[in-house]
């Protein structure tokens, strides 16, 4: 997929460890003002392209543009980053902290401080400035985290896991702020396992699988692409009349009966089978009132994808 | 390097805002002025007020000899002779430390006898030795000869025989100056030790806590490394500043206000003399002198000596310190980094050792090479500059510092190639496979 407007283009990267081939000729784009989904099993790659765009490491072919322009060291004070390991200087207080990453970023004291006591406030933690890490919860230090990663008001943020280790309250709230980020413009990279946010935030997934790339696409599109083999069908009949004219196109795999004389079938197709062909097969035999081809969540299209891929391989 | 300054100065306020940090920053020196003190002290043992009874029943010293001029030394007459017993049990000479017995046979045989109570040293037995020696010698030349005293001791110059050895004609070699020499290169080595392991902890413990993941994403690992150097180097460096500006302080307040004594010997021995050579000027200088004080106060060129020391603090600590930032990377865990660091410990105990060579053997081959090798440099080089280089010889200095502020950029290249690599592996054990992976990586 092509982006006039990309915010990270990353053409033909590949990177191995040794005898390891943890990435193999990637190319994607990271679309500008959009949340992109990193998706993949562990070991597919994703923290080794987090760290090439971050120029923690080097890739051996390949090169990265951001907003254009070959990636260089000065865009790094134009990004946030949220990694997967959290790590935090335990004797420094709150305020030193995000002090301390807020001038290795670029931005004068002045600034900082504004910067600072803006997001301790958003997040309802000013009390906080003043205490030293190592006094903190672990949620807490997580949401110094966040905000250590966001607070220098970046263009582009790289959030890996950004939901482990939050009670479902403050993952809440991390979603609606990755949200209020997205509609500030602010380009996001999520890497996550956590399927259901990817579905409710990205607008892109990037999905990744042993160094290979399985999908860089929006996630209607992928919904599209990966259709489901289940049907869902609610009629008004008898279950013998609907059950004999499925024939052998489909099998039935679960019904119930939702009010009197109203059924809900869920039905899987057996080789290619379109929605026509299953009104066709059940017209006349039974009443219908609803037929749908089930869409695929994040998840399964994710499980279909790797695990297509992995028995391939 | 404005982002490596930035982490500088975050590694040198978590330093010295430590309390351990600000404990030893005036402990430390404390304890080095008081060992001072009580080395001072212990090379002038004896050295205390002294009341000194002279029998003399020939009025042969009376008038010629007196307490003014004789510093801690107080003469007493007595114009009788003296018994040993009466002089250790009579009440009224329980306040003499001893008993200088003068009789009247002194002009032919020579021969005095002096009975102390406590021992004295060496220094205070000189002093009394030459002061009689001295006062009799006066009575001696107007009694047997037509000489005045300055011609007769003009006349009387003691052989000035001077032993010097076959591979130091010059005379260039001082122990002693070797030793202040080996005392600064073990201030190197004491603070490259604590600081290196400084920088080890440091970077294990920041890449165990994984904070590095998020410095590296900001900064290049080679401004991370040389800002963490830089910043511990700092502490390191202003702990030497105010150790050096305590004890100098203190030695101070020593020249002035406690050892007072030992610093007014030259014009002490023009009033004890009041004529004489040079030659006996000195001898009697250097037997009275305490050897510490003169050492830290005259022989050693501070003024060269302390630039020279900084230069090679500095240099010895980014050397040293790369090959700990090295480890610290490129190990799995902290406890392998500090098992790595035994080897680097190993060579700053051997650069010790070699230091100690030198002083023993300064123009030996061994210490020639040592000089120049930058493991080894460091303290041989402050053993060289404090025993004095023989003239001509002053460019082994420069080019000791050059060899070594070579060696410190290439480690430093080194060491940034293979941080590079190293900071962001976890869990894994270091093999030289894997340093060399990183060392070629680009």
């Amino acid at each position: 997929m092509y982006y006039y407007d990309a915010m990270i283009e990353i053409c033909d990267i590949s990177k191995s460890y040794q005898r390891h081939l943890a990435l193999n000729n990637i190319s994607a784009q990271i679309p500008s003002g959009e949340i992109t989904g990193l998706l993949g099993p562990n070991g597919a790659g994703k923290t080794t392209l987090i760290r090439i765009i971050n120029q923690m490491i080097a890739p051996n072919a390949g090169h990265l543009r951001y907003k254009g322009e070959l990636l260089n060291q000065t865009h790094l004070k134009q990004m946030g980053y949220l990694p997967e390991e959290r790590g935090l200087y335990k004797s420094m207080t709150v305020g030193n902290q995000l002090l301390f990453l807020c001038r290795l970023r670029g931005m004068s004291n002045g600034d900082a401080f504004k910067q600072i006591d803006y997001w301790l406030n958003k997040f309802e933690v000013y009390n906080w400035k003043h205490q030293k890490i190592e006094s903190l919860s672990k949620g807490m230090a997580q949401k110094v985290q966040f905000i250590a990663a966001i607070v220098h008001d970046p263009e582009f943020i790289i959030m890996d896991e950004p939901l482990s280790g939050f009670d479902p309250i403050n993952v809440d709230l991390i979603m609606t702020e990755l949200k209020e980020l997205k509609s500030n413009g602010k380009t996001i990279l999520l890497s996550t396992h956590n399927m259901q946010s990817v579905q409710d935030t990205c607008s892109h997934i990037l999905l990744l699988n042993k160094g290979e790339k399985l999908a860089d696409s929006s996630f209607s599109e992928l919904q599209k692409k990966y259709q489901s083999k289940k049907f869902i069908v609610r009629y008004r009949g008898t279950k013998i009349a609907f059950a004999n004219a499925l024939w052998t196109d489909f099998e039935l795999m679960n019904q119930e009966e939702i009010e009197e004389g109203l059924f809900e079938a869920i039905l899987i197709q057996r080789g290619e089978r379109s929605v026509d062909d299953l009104i066709g097969n059940i017209k006349g035999h039974v009443s219908i009132e609803f037929v749908s081809r089930k869409r695929l969540n994040m998840q399964e299209i994710f499980l279909d994808l790797v695990n297509n891929e992995n028995s391939e391989a | 390097m404005k982002q490596s300054w930035i982490i500088a100065m975050r590694e040198f306020k978590e330093r010295v805002l430590n309390r351990s940090f600000i404990f030893m920053l005036f402990l430390g020196p404390l304890m080095v002025l008081t060992l001072a003190y009580f080395l001072v002290k212990a090379n002038d043992q004896g050295k205390k007020e002294l009341n000194v009874l002279i029998a003399d029943p020939g009025n042969i010293m009376e008038g010629v000899i007196s307490s003014k001029n004789n510093g801690n030394i107080h003469y007493y007459f007595v114009d009788s002779y003296l018994e040993i017993d009466e002089f250790k049990l009579g009440k009224d000479y329980q306040r003499f430390d001893a008993l200088l017995e003068v009789n009247e046979k002194v002009l032919n045989n020579k021969k005095v006898f002096v009975f102390y109570r406590d021992f004295l040293s060496s220094d205070t037995k000189n002093s009394i030795k030459f002061t009689t020696e001295r006062r009799i010698e006066e009575v001696l030349v107007n009694e047997f000869t037509n000489l005045t005293v300055p011609k007769f001791r003009e006349i009387k110059q003691p052989l000035n025989m001077d032993f010097r050895n076959i591979n130091d004609p010059m005379g260039i070699e001082s122990k002693t100056e070797g030793w202040a020499g080996l005392f600064f290169g073990g201030i190197i080595f004491l603070f490259i030790i604590t600081f290196g392991m400084s920088i080890l902890r440091g970077v294990s413990r920041e890449k165990s806590n994984r904070i590095v993941e998020v410095l590296v994403s900001i900064v290049k690992p080679r401004q991370l490394m040389i800002g963490k150097m830089l910043g511990i180097g700092l502490s390191a460096l202003f702990q030497l500043f105010v150790w050096f500006g305590i004890i100098g302080a203190g030695l101070w307040v020593f020249q002035n206000y406690i050892f007072t004594e030992f610093f007014v010997s030259d014009a002490y021995i023009n009033m004890q003399l009041n004529e004489g050579t040079n030659i006996l000027n000195n001898q009697f200088g250097a037997m009275h002198q305490n050897e510490m004080i003169e050492l830290i106060y005259e022989r050693l060129n501070l003024a060269i000596i302390l630039p020279v020391f900084l230069v090679v603090f500095i240099l010895a600590y980014f050397f040293y310190g790369a090959f700990f930032s090295l480890i610290a990377s490129a190990s799995g865990s902290e406890s392998d980094g500090q098992q790595f660091s035994i080897p680097i410990i190993a060579l700053l105990l051997f650069s010790l050792y070699a230091g100690y060579f030198t002083v023993l053997y300064p123009q030996s081959d061994f210490s020639s090479v040592c000089q120049f090798v930058p493991f080894t440099s460091p303290v041989v080089l402050m053993v060289k500059i404090c025993q004095g280089y023989p003239p001509g010889s002053g460019y082994l200095l420069i080019v000791s510092l050059v060899t070594l502020m070579i060696s410190t950029v290439f480690m430093l290249y080194v060491a940034g190639r293979i941080f590079r690599g190293g900071i962001l592996e976890f869990g894994h054990s270091l093999s030289l496979r894997k340093l060399m992976t990183w060392l070629k990586s680009d």
